[in-house]
């Protein structure tokens, strides 16, 4: 008794962490310490950025200057130059434009995805699958190879289809749940994307698309969707049933409940999504070099521009960087209210 | 509006939960489905409410068919066990959803909210938001929610089970007192046999999803169709003694007496329910046992005596005091004797 009361205190006392209120002078001034010196090693690379920014080229390449006035003078030339001269505002509308509709689009699309699949039970016959995927092979084929007009091949491969569903598929039994669907949305992360950027890119280029936001924005959307769905369906499982069926009772359509009842409970879950997927498309770079080009512009292309044949011109690319992560640290700083917040306190029981 | 279920199954894959449930609930009626855990009440109100679907049979509200009917269409309230308030509105914007997703004009919700708010006293309460409510004004706000729209019929499952022991007897008498005054048909779903005794113009009581009987509360505590029924009612239940019944005369090792009954039966079941029995010497009652058990009540004692082996319990004055062993007689009227078959369960007249 006595003994495990004991061992219970000294792996109490090594292992559980105290609060900093009630800890002693000097171990207190140690964990600040550890703190503080974690601190200055996460801010420096900022902060090097910055200082960076308003640099000339011989301040760079002369050594390392760290103290603008004491180690260097700063000069604005290339903040004056990126600003002014340079067509920076181009990409960085680009940016803002393609991140804020693909996250967006993606949100609003991957959340009513995660609600159903949460909330309707599906059963998709495998034959239906396969019936799909063939007729779809038949469409290809009779198209590009027999040189079938496209129309009346998809028109025949729908009715085929409708039928097939009518009849024989009927007779199979295996199907795909709700886990199975959830699963190969969040299978398609699994492939590299470099892999899929060329098709996307010879199907842009056919659509005559490319070097447009509308290619960035349909394919950062396509993207990021498996990304929404996954962390919002756990969102939705969390809501209460009675909840929506009192709704509905009420007298709310299904898209009712979902946007005045199962939406807004989710909203903080859908504030950290927004901003996750937000980050994700801020700062994607492999797609968006394939994708555009002149016109089109993202700012992390345009970073990586500055690499140029004369070498790196890390003043200029200090300056995108910091106007990059500037509006980033504000959205983060305005949501944090938002994410981690007991919502569904008070919605079941007293 | 009159409600009525025809034949009505449902299964959730093999397994069958209601099956085959008759019952029509008269306009402006207060039915109570009552039944243990399982007993399929709470399926079959969700039937009603549409948000269960019906494996076999028809739900019809007035002279509709709303067997597949969305439940949007089928102009029902419903008040849940959780209360099922919507967490992220105010009291005023739960109460007024019903009408905000009709469209109804500002106006008009405005005032019909502040009408039923006053009539369920959260008046000065329409800007809190419901974790800020206690367990009964939370439940008054459920209320109000369903009372706001004056539709066909309120359902309600098990509204009062979440309050504590004595807002549950106060609401229990609001909840009458609003049903009689707005005469809209109400069906409760309750395991509580004394809400059901207290609430309802008829009880219908299920188990296993069969409908065992369906009558007022008097006649349902007075003649209970079965064995099941009569178990069920009462607290503490019916006494149940076995026996045989030979021109209306029991006879069982425990002991004989007749009953108003004429019939003759090979095995039965006689009941007597506690409060129909009285502690005699052992020589006047009609059964003798020894004292098992003395429980004080307050108001009465309950005193379980073995009888051979068997137990009775006997509802007696409070002062009762008698050694555990002793020997007593049990005595009721023969008017008070409920006699069963005891192979089927069925009430014998």
């Amino acid at each position: 008794m006595t003994d495990r009361t004991e061992s219970r205190d000294l792996m109490r006392r090594l292992f559980e962490a105290e609060s900093l209120e009630t800890m002693a002078l000097a171990p207190k001034i140690a964990v600040y310490a550890a703190l503080g010196a974690w601190t200055l090693v996460v801010l420096f690379p900022l902060y090097w950025v910055l200082v960076t920014s308003f640099k000339v080229e011989v301040q760079v390449d002369g050594g390392p200057f760290y103290i603008p006035f004491v180690d260097f003078t700063p000069t604005l030339e290339a903040w004056n130059f990126m600003m002014l001269q340079n067509n920076t505002i181009g990409p960085y509308l680009n940016s803002v434009v393609v991140s804020l509709s693909s996250t967006l689009l993606s949100l609003l699309i991957g959340s009513l995805a995660a609600y159903a699949l949460v909330r309707i039970r599906f059963q998709v016959k495998f034959a239906a699958i396969l019936t799909f995927i063939g007729l779809l092979i038949a469409v290809i084929v009779a198209v590009a190879a027999l040189g079938v007009p496209w129309p009346a091949a998809t028109a025949a491969a729908i009715a085929l289809f409708l039928l097939a569903l009518g009849t024989f598929v009927r007779r199979f039994k295996a199907a795909v749940g709700n886990n199975d669907i959830e699963f190969w949305m969040i299978s398609t992360r699994i492939m590299p994307p470099i892999v899929a950027v060329l098709p996307i890119y010879v199907m842009f280029q056919h659509l005559g698309l490319l070097d447009t936001r509308l290619a960035l924005i349909s394919t950062y959307t396509g993207v990021n969707l498996p990304i929404v769905v996954w962390l919002t369906r756990d969102f939705f499982a969390g809501i209460p049933l009675d909840l929506e069926e009192s709704a509905e009772i009420d007298g709310a359509s299904k898209f009712r409940v979902f946007f005045t009842i199962a939406l807004p409970l989710v909203r903080s879950g859908l504030a950290a999504t927004f901003l996750l997927v937000l980050i994700l498309t801020w700062n994607e770079f492999l797609l968006a070099l394939f994708l555009s080009n002149a016109n089109a512009q993202t700012m992390p292309v345009l970073v990586a521009a500055q690499n140029t044949t004369r070498g790196p011109q890390w003043w200029y690319m200090s300056v995108l960087i910091v106007v990059m992560i500037a509006p980033v640290v504000v959205i983060a700083a305005f949501l944090q209210k938002h994410i981690a917040r007991g919502l569904l306190i008070g919605a079941v029981k007293g | 509006m009159r409600v009525t279920m025809r034949k009505i199954h449902k299964s959730f894959g093999p397994v069958e939960v209601v099956k085959g449930l008759d019952l029509v609930v008269e306009d402006g009626e207060f039915l109570v489905l009552l039944g243990a855990s399982g007993s399929g009440k709470t399926t079959a109100l969700r039937m009603i409410a549409g948000l269960e679907s019906v494996t076999a049979g028809q739900v019809l509200i007035g002279d509709r068919d709303v067997t597949n009917v969305l439940p949007k269409y089928r102009d029902v309230a419903m008040v849940f066990q959780s209360y099922a308030l919507y967490p992220h509105m105010t009291v005023f914007a739960n109460i007024a959803y019903p009408l905000t997703v009709r469209k109804l004009p500002r106006a008009e919700i405005d005032a019909g909210v502040k009408d039923v708010a006053r009539q369920v006293q959260l008046d000065t309460l329409l800007d809190r938001y419901p974790r800020q409510l206690s367990g009964g004004q939370r439940q008054r706000v459920a209320l109000a929610r369903a009372m706001i729209r004056r539709p066909s019929a309120f359902l309600m499952d098990e509204p009062l089970s979440n309050l504590d022991a004595k807002l549950r007897g106060y609401m229990r008498a609001e909840l009458k007192h609003m049903q009689h005054r707005l005469g809209i048909t109400t069906i409760y779903v309750t395991h509580d046999q004394i809400e059901a005794m207290t609430l309802a113009h008829r009880v219908a009581l299920l188990e296993k999803g069969v409908l065992q009987q369906l009558d007022t509360p008097a006649e349902i505590y007075n003649a209970p169709a079965n064995l099941f029924v009569a178990g069920f009612i009462g607290s503490p239940p019916m006494n149940f003694l076995e026996g045989a019944l030979v021109d209306g005369k029991f006879s069982a090792p425990a002991g004989n007496f007749g009953t108003l009954s004429r019939a003759s039966r090979a095995a039965v079941v006689a009941g007597v329910r506690p409060e129909d029995c009285r502690v005699t010497e052992p020589s006047s009652g009609k059964i003798v046992g020894k004292v098992y058990a003395i429980e004080l009540m307050g108001d009465h004692t309950l005193v379980t005596c073995r009888v051979g082996e068997e137990t009775i319990t006997v509802k007696a004055d409070k002062s009762f005091a008698r050694p555990d062993g002793e020997a007593i007689g049990v005595d009721f009227a023969e008017g008070a004797v409920h006699l069963f078959d005891k192979s089927v369960g069925d009430r014998i007249r």
